[in-house]
């Protein structure tokens, strides 16, 4: 990087980022494959990857996988504010704020053509809710696998047709995340004109002073009063 | 329909046919009084067996005759019992099977099995765990039937249920209950001094994790020791990582979590850049083969090589056992594999460990013997050579008492070409090697777990220290 630029994603960050996109893109790819085991195409997936029995146990390494890198990530913030006495809930930090719904519907406008674009700051409604989207996600998804991979140990308190419950769920958030994941995250983070074709900060970790100053405007300025935080 | 089905369904329609030709010696037997007359497909159809209808009317056929007392056989002018204890069939886990998925080879004429149940076409083998590789050659129904007496059958060498019992008498064998494996008795069935079944005297703990040294193991603790020599390991390599970490990295020297996170930056900008192939290069160059050792003296390269190559494949062989068996637990490969007497298991076996004491014998001759003025034998360095040392003879003698033990059949056995050997001549010992197995196994055991436990803290640290420091000594460059 010989621009000036600024940290924005951390060695750890980068390297769970690329663990979740690895094992969700195997879940989604063996999980759709397991559930639409009668199909040509996913029959031919299958094929490759060993069987019904293959894909389970790929789909469940994933899963391993992806959650075990959501709860790392989670254990660092809890080190961070615990041991390093952080700040998790700074204006330059993940969690929602009101503003963001105000940035929400000043972006909406300011795309029909009316005022100005919003003063984003680090991170913005979208990321926000990308974030999130794997955050809560993982937890539903986590859970009612669970109660798919153990069905014989939680029928034993739970009523028989939680597991179908289950199944359902697990469906439908699936095609949910996939969606978010897949069409909007992957667009609008890395298929933007702007980064075409693909956003290298989240692989290098670092955001050129100028990228600061177009798109995040809000946090250039909190920088440049001392206020904004860095990494 | 599953393999099973057709096969029965093959079996069904060939007694079909040869029925009218053959005399089979199953009687047909008529319709109880009272019930219509029987027709020829009552008996001669294939229920589906992945139906409960299928499966109740497929026992139902095989009960007719095995439901009674009546149903016996004739060994040695003995009546043995046939009869199938509904009782204890409909408290087993196998209740919800029909009678055909398991004996496969019994709907025929003549009436009669010769592969007895085929637990492995439903059940994977046992890996490393809980059971270690020498119970490969003991059939399943030897643990999980209620008999108690079992044998070793000289021509398979295999361990089975035997067809008498301890007075000579022919005993039946269809109790279908599930034997309690909790039950400690139940490796007193072998593991008693005296016993049948060529098991040494001792209940012995199986392979833990740290067995992956030289050996397949399982990612379990195994027993208490080994798990504590796993936990000192363990805790010196984090002490070490930790006395590492005083210095600066990278140029940090401030908290822990920002050195890690400077070395993190570091170690992902070399990944991610040419400078990747120059690390890879060093790790095939001068970590895997040792280039620097070599350019100092061929004789040393050669010592070290000796322990350090035939280690590492030792450790791979190991693994990749794991790894197959993990992925293919019924496969011919893994069962090849986790199987001692096997060929090639044996061969690597015994070549890898013979090289390894090759090894430390040179360099025990180096240090303690030849003495050159550059060689200077230090404390740490016995220590390691001892334990090594000790590991490995350990290793090999237990191997041959196990040949003696287990009565491996010499053609199969030969494939040991050390321990083979060596058990002829242990064998013309007057020794009593089932109740001497557990103290080899034992002095083999615990001289790898200090081996082990004593890798992070004497001079065995270099084997993760120089691999780092080479690295980063490049990166430096």
């Amino acid at each position: 990087m010989s621009a000036p630029s600024l940290q924005r994603f951390s060695v750890l960050s980068r390297v769970l980022h690329i663990v979740v996109a690895l094992g969700f893109f195997g879940l989604g790819l063996t999980g759709f494959t397991l559930y639409f085991g009668g199909t040509w195409w996913a029959q031919a997936i299958a094929w490759c990857l060993g069987g019904a029995p293959g894909l389970a146990w790929l789909h469940r390494a994933c899963a391993i996988m992806t959650y075990a890198a959501v709860m790392i990530h989670l254990a660092w913030l809890a080190y961070y504010k615990l041991a390093l006495k952080g700040r998790l809930t700074s204006k330059d930090g993940m969690l929602p704020r009101a503003q963001d719904v105000k940035d929400l519907v000043r972006h909406m406008g300011w795309m029909l053509g009316k005022g100005e674009l919003p003063q984003f700051r680090r991170f913005t409604y979208w990321e926000k809710m990308d974030y999130w989207a794997v955050v809560i996600g993982i937890n539903t998804m986590g859970l009612t696998g669970l109660v798919l991979w153990f069905p014989e140990w939680f029928s034993g308190f739970m009523p028989g047709y939680f597991i179908n419950l289950a199944l359902i769920i697990h469906l439908v958030e699936a095609v949910i995340a996939v969606a978010i994941k897949f069409v909007i995250h992957l667009v609008v983070a890395h298929l933007r004109p702007q980064v075409w074709p693909a956003d290298q900060g989240i692989f290098h970790g670092r955001m050129s002073h100028e990228r600061i100053k177009t798109e995040h405007p809000g946090h250039w300025q909190a920088l440049q009063e001392g206020e904004g935080e860095g990494s | 329909m599953g393999k099973l089905g057709f096969i029965a369904a093959l079996c069904a329609v060939a007694l079909l046919l040869a029925a009218p030709a053959l005399a089979s010696n199953v009687a047909m037997q008529p319709a109880p009084a009272g019930e219509p007359a029987r027709t020829c497909l009552d008996c001669h159809h294939l229920p589906n067996l992945e139906s409960n209808e299928g499966i109740v009317a497929n026992q139902a056929l095989c009960l007719e005759c095995h439901g009674q007392a009546a149903c016996t056989r004739e060994v040695k002018g003995q009546k043995v019992p046939l009869q199938v204890d509904l009782k204890s069939f409909g408290t087993s886990r196998h209740r919800w099977v029909a009678c055909l998925s398991c004996h496969d080879d019994v709907a025929r004429s003549p009436h009669k099995s010769v592969r007895g149940a085929q637990c492995l076409s439903c059940h994977p083998g046992h890996g490393e765990y809980p059971l270690g590789d020498p119970h490969s050659s003991v059939a399943c129904s030897a643990c999980h039937n209620k008999s108690p007496f079992v044998t070793l059958d000289k021509k398979s060498g295999q361990v089975k249920l035997a067809r008498f019992n301890s007075d000579k008498q022919p005993i039946g064998l269809t109790d279908h209950g599930p034997m309690d494996l909790d039950d400690d008795q139940l490796c007193l069935r072998c593991h008693t001094a005296g016993n049948q079944a060529g098991a040494p005297n001792a209940v012995l703990p199986g392979k833990g994790v740290i067995c992956f040294l030289c050996h397949s193991a399982s990612f379990s603790i195994g027993s208490w020791w080994f798990g504590l020599a796993l936990l000192v390991f363990l805790v010196g390599l984090v002490a070490g990582g930790l006395f590492y970490m005083k210095g600066s990295v990278a140029g940090q020297s401030g908290s822990l979590h920002e050195k890690i996170a400077a070395g993190g930056e570091n170690l992902w900008r070399a990944t991610f850049s040419r400078r990747l192939w120059e690390t890879l290069k060093v790790l095939w160059f001068d970590v895997l083969w040792q280039r620097r050792l070599l350019k100092e003296s061929v004789q040393r390269w050669f010592m070290h090589s000796l322990i350090y190559l035939a280690l590492l494949a030792k450790l791979g062989l190991g693994l990749f056992t794991w790894l197959i068996y993990e992925w293919w637990p019924a496969s011919d490969l893994a069962l090849a594999l986790l199987n001692k007497n096997n060929g090639f298991v044996a061969v690597a076996n015994d070549l890898l460990g013979l090289l390894i004491l090759i090894g430390v014998l040179l360099a025990v001759l180096q240090r303690w013997v030849v003495k050159p003025d550059h060689v200077v034998a230090e404390w740490q360095d016995n220590i390691a050579l001892i334990l090594l040392g000790l590991m490995l003879l350990s290793g090999f003698v237990a191997e041959a008492a196990r040949i003696i033990i287990s009565q491996v059949p010499a053609d199969m056995a030969v494939y040991s070409f050390v321990a083979y050997p060596l058990s002829r001549l242990m064998a013309g010992m007057n020794i009593d090697w089932p109740g001497v197995y557990a103290w080899l196994w034992y002095i083999h055991g615990l001289s790898a777990a200090l081996f082990v436990a004593y890798l992070p803290f004497g001079k065995m640290r270099h084997m993760f220290t120089a691999p780092l420091s080479l690295i980063i000594n490049r990166k430096l460059q």
